[in-house]
């Protein structure tokens, strides 16, 4: 104690700096031996709480199995199934249990299909948990609604699309995106009609997931994309050719070669690329005819249709852009004009070194 | 001498694993269980089963590792059916090229499992 109080005897003859430090020395380590007791304090309940969590995912796990084995032929639950819905429902009340009884539902939900896989949808409206996943779609922070969607996906919840479309314009993209993959899951190309109202931009990542959910649907009846051809979202737009090309739309070939004539360049671009696709190839004469006022890379788009669809009779179309100031050009032509093998011409090698260094 | 076919499940998902064992075993088969591959090959090596269940995506020792080593190392000619997701259809081409047998894409229906089982195992 009195070793204590010389030290703050002696701190007092110091400069005011060196006192400074010092208590600044001593609240952080203070502020340090707080948080190291916070952190393990925290490790140790984190851990508790997993071993927790794996204990009632074991015996949900196990329930689970054995309601989906205990059911019979009839629509109805069987007395078994009703014993372990009943034990259930006592835990779905309690938010920490009723979060893992989700999840071990979804982990198994979304490997399984066929009946069983409808068992468990049935499970899921059986045991409450869909007015759970309905009062998350209310939630106003915006990842608890992509959550909400997303367990109505997995469970095929059909009859609340409604309610679910109410966030197609919502300002967060993952919400919108799982807005989009709930309709398509589970309407197929009825879903797309939200196309009709979408007013932000559809990323090229939810293209590609949309197209892939469709594909995994093989759902035959494909919906009348020219609406979607001549909507104002330009995002929209480029899906639509997507699909057409994907689905062979030969229906859409009067609105695909209007929109030759988009104001953005590139739905051009992907206009050209489907109708190359789709084998339209009217759109030649009319490409043909404006090359020079299109962009570079529409040219070149242009140029790949040509590349399988070459005449004779465009060689004096050919000759007149083979001096183009674009190499790429310059080489697409000459491909071109070689596999149509005039006879006439004949470039030697000089000539051909010429053009490409030029 | 006993009929019982035994089937190794590669399977890191425990309760689709313990769905497929219950199915199994009604069906008559004797299951053995991995989480993952390398529980996977050790099962193998010491059971010498009649059919191989393995997923492809699993922790330490990846299913095309566990076909790799059936085929390549034990010389095993086991069938061999695969579990895939959406989006791995080139890991599934490899799968077939190391030797596997059959695949299933996920999600997939026990039922037509047991099918596909019973197709190989006659």
């Amino acid at each position: 104690m009195n070793d204590n109080l010389h030290i703050f005897e002696s701190l007092k003859h110091y400069p005011l700096t060196i006192q400074f430090v010092w208590g600044l020395s001593c609240v952080f380590f203070i502020f340090i031996v707080l948080l190291t007791i916070y952190l393990k304090y925290l490790r140790n309940h984190l851990r508790v709480n997993e071993k927790i969590e794996a204990k009632y995912q074991e015996v949900y796990e196990s329930h689970l199995v054995t309601y989906l084995y205990a059911g019979n032929d009839d629509k109805v639950f069987s007395p078994e199934q009703q014993v372990i819905i009943n034990e259930l429902k006592k835990d779905v009340a309690d938010p920490f249990k009723r979060k893992i009884i989700i999840s071990t539902l979804l982990k198994l939900r979304s490997e399984i299909s066929g009946e069983i896989g409808e068992s468990i949808d049935k499970l899921f409206i059986k045991l409450g948990l869909l007015r759970y996943s309905l009062a998350k779609l209310r939630n106003k922070k915006w990842d608890v609604i992509a959550t909400g969607i997303r367990e109505l996906t997995q469970f095929k919840i059909k009859a609340v699309h409604k309610m679910v479309l109410n966030n197609i314009n919502h300002p967060k993209r993952e919400v919108r995106k799982e807005m989009q993959l709930y309709l398509v899951h589970l309407y197929g190309f009825n879903g797309l009609e939200f196309l009709n109202v979408l007013e932000t931009p559809l990323s090229e990542w939810d293209q590609i997931q949309l197209l892939e959910i469709l594909q995994l649907n093989n759902d035959t009846h494909v919906a009348d994309i020219k609406p979607w051809l001549n909507s104002s979202n330009d995002s929209i737009v480029i899906f639509a050719l997507k699909l057409a090309k994907v689905y062979n739309q030969l229906e859409a070939k009067e609105e695909l070669i209007t929109l030759l004539n988009h104001k953005s360049e590139d739905v051009r671009i992907n206009v050209i690329s489907a109708l190359s696709h789709l084998h339209l190839f009217e759109a030649k004469t009319i490409l043909k005819n404006n090359f020079s006022e299109r962009s570079e890379e529409e040219q070149i788009a242009f140029l790949k249709m040509m590349e399988n669809v070459y005449e004779a009779s465009d060689k004096p179309f050919l000759l007149e852009h083979v001096h183009h100031k674009n190499s790429e050009i310059r080489l697409s032509i000459m491909e071109i004009l070689k596999n149509i093998n005039f006879e006439e011409y004949t470039l030697d090698e000089a000539d051909i070194k010429k053009m490409l260094t030029a | 001498m006993s009929t019982i076919k035994k089937i190794v499940l590669a399977e890191d998902n425990s309760v689709l694993s313990l769905l497929l064992k219950f199915r199994l075993e009604k069906e008559g088969y004797k299951l053995f269980m991995a989480l993952d591959g390398k529980q996977a090959i050790e099962l193998i090596e010491e059971h010498n089963p009649e059919l191989i269940l393995t997923d492809i995506m699993m922790p330490f020792v990846s299913g095309l590792e566990v076909i790799s080593h059936v085929r390549n190392k034990l010389n095993m000619q086991t069938p061999i059916i695969v579990f895939s997701s959406s989006g791995q259809e080139e890991i599934v081409l490899k799968a077939f090229d190391l030797g596997a047998n059959d695949f299933m894409s996920k999600p997939f229906s026990p039922h037509e499992l047991v099918i596909r089982i019973k197709r190989l195992l006659i």
